[in-house]
């Protein structure tokens, strides 16, 4: 029997109709639902904090990451450990998260609370929006509703290691 | 119910619907936790880690997992003719894409997976100092583990989204591909279901970035690393399969032709020239001429 020969055929018959998404947004938790998740059944205490300029150089020395900001966000967690909202902003994805720390300052949980991701360099560009004008009008994209599951994205939580390597260099500065 | 953590060096997002997604969502995270620490190739104590370290020709027992995960690598090895192939972890290390295991360095010369031997009772003996990278095909394994987990704790409709490698069942859900050269653009696949969904490419990498690198993508029979213009898509009903096909298509692109229909996969192809999909045809192979010569 002869094998079935194979060939790249197109995809479909008309050109693949990309759509333009020049920003993809998700929301996984509020910050309660991000403490029940992490602490369950748990009372957490606000308990925000402003670092010092010495405690935020000596966090950047310790982490080797930036602290954009001195203001932390901060729960005391009753019977021991700390909940903290902390922020990544990378080339294109803005992420919001939740720190889970143990009574020793040990990692807990880590869970997304937000997850954005823009194109901003070519959303101003008017000649790239001018191309996609029009191709989404019949059926606009509700972001948060129709796009959910992209393959091939670039998502890396290499931002998010590094936010929580300042955080553990947070706990140890500030919090011990 | 939507939920998102970093693993596996990416973010894993799950989703789930129903009255016990919740828990769900957690036992399917451990399965990937569970994934990323025994064969994680940074970790020490990982069962690649041991593995690498293990003296030659004496058998190590590993987890199931990992036992399993060698399976599939190992069947996805012979079916490729060694274009897919797990010992390439040496070569990634002396390219820099991941930094060198505290572990004698590998004998070099020919070395393959057929010196990766899998004997019975989860033990793994090694027949020359090769070092395992767990990379290309682990993902996709946790996908599958996560999935399972969904399903046992009576999830009706779930997905998987692990950077990429995806997968789905219940309910048919929307699945979007990246563009590989413009990633504000997205092409629908379609309302997809019970499919898994893998994607590898070589085009997001942005040199600009300090610290970024070119594609970890190495072909097993040159050890050299691929640069690449394209994304390659598989789907298949195992993210396992679908994750490790993603290299084979790229790196030998007419045998993975005759392989994807005999695994139920197909592979579609992004790149300026738009989307093409490895399908059936009576006619010429134009495979490697299409996605670039194979040798």
């Amino acid at each position: 029997m002869r094998l079935a020969q194979w060939t790249w055929l197109p995809i479909i018959c008309v050109p693949v109709p990309a759509i333009a998404v020049p920003a993809y947004a998700a929301t996984y938790l509020t910050v309660e639902q991000a403490q029940q998740t992490i602490f369950p059944g748990q009372k957490l205490t606000a308990a925000n904090i402003t670092l010092t300029s010495e405690q935020a150089r000596e966090i950047e020395r310790r982490s080797a990451v930036n602290v954009r900001k001195k203001e932390i966000r901060l729960w005391k967690v009753n019977g021991g450990g700390f909940f903290i909202v902390d922020e990544v902003l990378g080339k294109h994805e803005f992420i919001t998260y939740a720190v889970g720390l143990n009574a020793d300052g040990t990692v807990k949980q880590i869970e997304i609370m937000t997850y954005r991701e823009s194109y901003g360099y070519e959303v101003r560009n008017a000649d790239w929006r001018a191309q996609f004008v029009g191709k989404n009008a019949a059926a606009p994209l509700k972001l948060d509703r129709d796009i959910k599951n992209i393959s091939g994205a670039t998502l890396s939580c290499r931002h998010i290691a590094d936010g929580v390597k300042r955080v553990l260099a947070t706990y140890e500065v500030a919090l011990k | 119910m939507r939920r998102a953590r970093p693993l596996l060096g990416t973010l894993v997002e799950i989703g789930a619907a129903g009255e016990n997604a919740a828990p769900a969502i957690d036992a399917a995270f451990d399965e990937i936790a569970a994934v990323h620490r025994l064969m994680s190739f940074h970790e020490a104590e990982s069962d690649v880690s041991r593995l690498n370290r293990a003296p030659l020709a004496t058998p190590l027992e590993v987890d199931p997992r990992t036992y399993e995960v060698l399976s599939w690598a190992q069947r996805m090895s012979a079916l490729s003719g060694g274009a897919f192939d797990v010992t390439v972890g040496a070569k990634l290390v002396a390219l820099g894409f991941l930094p060198a295991p505290n572990a004698e360095g590998p004998s070099g010369g020919d070395t393959s997976f057929r010196d990766v031997r899998l004997l019975p009772e989860h033990r793994v003996s090694l027949c020359s100092r090769v070092w395992i990278d767990l990379g290309g095909i682990a993902k996709g394994y946790a996908v599958d583990r996560a999935i399972e987990a969904l399903k046992r704790n009576g999830v009706e409709d779930g997905v998987v989204n692990a950077g990429g490698d995806l997968r789905v069942f219940g309910a048919p859900q929307p699945i979007h591909l990246r563009h590989p050269e413009d990633p504000a653009r997205l092409l629908f696949l379609g309302p997809l279901s019970d499919t898994a969904i893998a994607s590898s490419s070589g085009c997001f990498i942005e040199q600009s970035e300090a610290g970024d690198q070119p594609d970890p993508l190495v072909d097993p029979r040159h050890k050299t690393a691929l640069r690449w213009q394209q994304s390659v898509t598989v789907i298949a009903s195992r993210c396992v399969v679908a994750d490790a096909l993603t290299k084979i298509v790229r790196i030998a692109p007419r045998r993975a032709a005759r392989i994807l229909p005999e695994l139920g996969a197909e592979a579609i192809v992004i790149d300026r020239r738009g989307a093409r999909r490895l399908a059936a045809a009576v006619g010429e192979a134009h495979a490697d001429r299409m996605i670039g010569a194979e040798t």
